[in-house]
């Protein structure tokens, strides 16, 4: 019986260390990005505003916060299009080989996405394009994909297919019922890869980091070259504003479709 | 399978499938073509696009060959990611447990938005934090020494170990999220009847749970392993000058010398590893999605 208690408990602090490890980073951005101090310097002293003053004051950080919105914005309808119509293909469509094609869409998930970027920076240079915007999205959204067609694919699998099939035999056109019976029962699926794929073209660093141009950077790039030689709240209340992003989007998800169903990797 | 319908065996393809057409074309232009183009450039002597005689030559992977710093990189890149990979395993299996066994529904979601967020929050952003925690006058240090535990700053950043511990940290999600689902998926009726038979939790754990979650920890792993050995932002900033993985060579080809097709050669390397994980991590989600059709 004593085993049994101290198992629990074994159970239950380990479960709560690894919390910890998980959240407590998050949390000292925050601690970082109200306290005064010019550098780094703990405990706090205080609390300001002072670095979300001059995030928002200095134009190299909201230059590239526009850049990072529009771009996440161009992603985000591409990858809902596309991710999408292939989604419904995959599950629909009785193409033969559906698991491989599954496969190469999912793709760019698990290979480095350092290459996906460094792969197209090759072929926009060869071409003598330089590094336009649209290549910078064409990026982002390959890697966007996967979600949209992961999200929409489990909404797909969970839904009765004989509602397409009585609304058919009931004498609605193919047409009219993909307009009014499929396209509503997946809409959750693609918002919330919709919703996925802003984050992952908002977060993007590895794909931009060779499809931006100078002075025309994303805002990780320009945190990034910021902290290689500047650590100060400027970058904490830079990524808090991020963190904060992220939350919205969790709790707009679980809104929307609920966690759980999106996030079978 | 559940294939009502005209009473053919074989599966018919509809016209629903042309919809994949957009997709297959974006992923030709901005994907496959892309890594072919890397793949040849990396065995010609220039751009055929820029200069109009060109031939086949091997001198980029000869210099990868002759150059043992690129092999060391290699070594280095795939230690950081077997570490990685093990540590991520160690702290993600008793959450997964958790959360695959959590009977409580709020307790449920938040869990996983405990585990999701961190998820969400951009790379930059990460490392950001952890060396806020790790550095000198970073919170650990800074707490050590004013409660007199030690008189020197500990060496936690500029080396393997701070790189290993932010890559664990942006990691232990996706650990997670994969064992969850395998977990869940374990009867929890086996666990019982094991225990009814007079068996410890924790010996209904390493006899019956453990075993069967053996699949996904394989493909935890596969993913894991696949996304640390790419990274780039973390070793960079966390490991000063004392780490050098594969990613930082590859970016440092294009940025100092733009050589960008010994980046390429550089990088097919990186790919071929990637690659023989994705196979593998198919694999072992093939076999465990075929295991639930039967089940």
């Amino acid at each position: 019986m004593r085993a049994l208690v101290l198992g629990r408990v074994a159970y239950r602090a380990i479960n709560a260390l690894v919390l910890f490890f998980l959240l407590a980073p998050l949390a000292v951005v925050v601690v970082f990005a109200l306290n005064p101090t010019p550098f780094i310097q703990f405990p706090p002293i205080g609390v300001t505003s002072r670095w979300f003053a001059k995030f928002f004051a200095s134009p190299d950080f909201m230059n590239s916060l526009a850049l990072s919105l529009q771009v996440a914005a161009a992603t985000v309808v591409l990858a809902m299009l596309v991710g999408a119509s292939a989604a419904l293909a995959i599950a629909r469509g009785g193409l033969p080989g559906a698991r491989l094609i599954t496969a190469l869409f999912l793709a760019p998930l698990m290979l480095p996405a350092i290459l996906t970027g460094l792969a197209l920076f090759q072929v926009v240079l060869s071409l003598g394009f330089g590094r336009p915007v649209w290549a910078l999205v064409a990026g982002h959204t390959v890697v966007a994909v996967p979600y949209v067609i992961r999200t929409t694919l489990a909404v797909l699998a969970d839904f009765d297919r004989r509602i397409e099939e009585a609304a058919a035999s009931l004498g609605a056109t193919p047409l009219r019922v993909f307009f009014e019976v499929t396209l509503p029962l997946i809409r959750p699926g693609v918002i919330a890869g919709g919703i996925f794929a802003f984050i992952v073209s908002f977060d993007q660093f590895p794909i931009s980091l060779f499809l931006v141009a100078p002075n025309r950077e994303t805002l990780p790039i320009v945190m990034f070259n910021y902290m290689k030689f500047d650590l100060d709240g400027t970058i904490a209340a830079a990524s808090m504003v991020s963190i904060l992003l992220a939350l919205a989007v969790v709790l707009t998800i679980d809104r929307v479709v609920g966690l759980r169903a999106t996030m079978k990797i | 399978m559940g294939e009502a319908g005209k009473g053919t065996t074989a599966v018919r393809m509809s016209p629903v499938a042309w919809l994949i057409a957009p997709a297959g074309l974006f992923f030709l232009v901005f994907f496959v073509l892309p890594f072919g183009v890397m793949a040849l450039l990396s065995v010609l002597t220039g751009n055929p696009m820029q200069r109009p005689n060109v031939s086949f030559t091997t001198r980029h992977y000869e210099r990868m060959a002759d150059d043992s710093l690129y092999f060391e990189s290699l070594a280095s890149t795939l230690k950081i990611g077997a570490i990685t990979t093990l540590a991520t395993l160690i702290l993600g299996y008793p959450i997964a447990h958790w959360l695959a066994r959590i009977r409580s529904r709020a307790g449920h979601a938040l869990l996983l938005m405990a585990v999701i967020a961190p998820m969400l929050t951009g790379i930059v952003v990460r490392t950001f934090a952890w060396m806020t925690i790790l550095a000198d006058k970073g919170v650990i240090n800074s707490t050590l020494q004013g409660l007199g535990l030690t008189s020197a700053p500990l060496p936690l950043m500029y080396n393997e170990f701070g790189t290993t511990v932010a890559l664990v940290h942006i990691y232990v999600p996706f650990m997670v999220l994969t064992l969850a689902g395998v977990i869940g998926g374990i009867d929890e009726r086996l666990e019982e009847a094991v225990m009814s038979l007079g068996a410890s939790p924790l010996r209904a754990f390493l006899e019956v749970t453990l075993p069967l979650s053996l699949p996904g920890i394989m493909a935890g792993s596969l993913l894991v392993f696949a996304l640390a050995i790419s990274a780039y932002v973390t070793p960079y900033l966390m490991g000063g000058q004392q780490v050098l993985t594969l990613p930082m060579l590859i970016y440092q080809q294009v940025a100092a010398t733009f050589n960008t097709a010994f980046a390429g050669a550089l990088g097919v390397l990186l790919l071929v590893v990637s690659i023989v994980l994705v196979i593998a991590y198919n694999r072992v989600l093939g076999r465990l999605t075929r295991r639930e059709d039967l089940a």
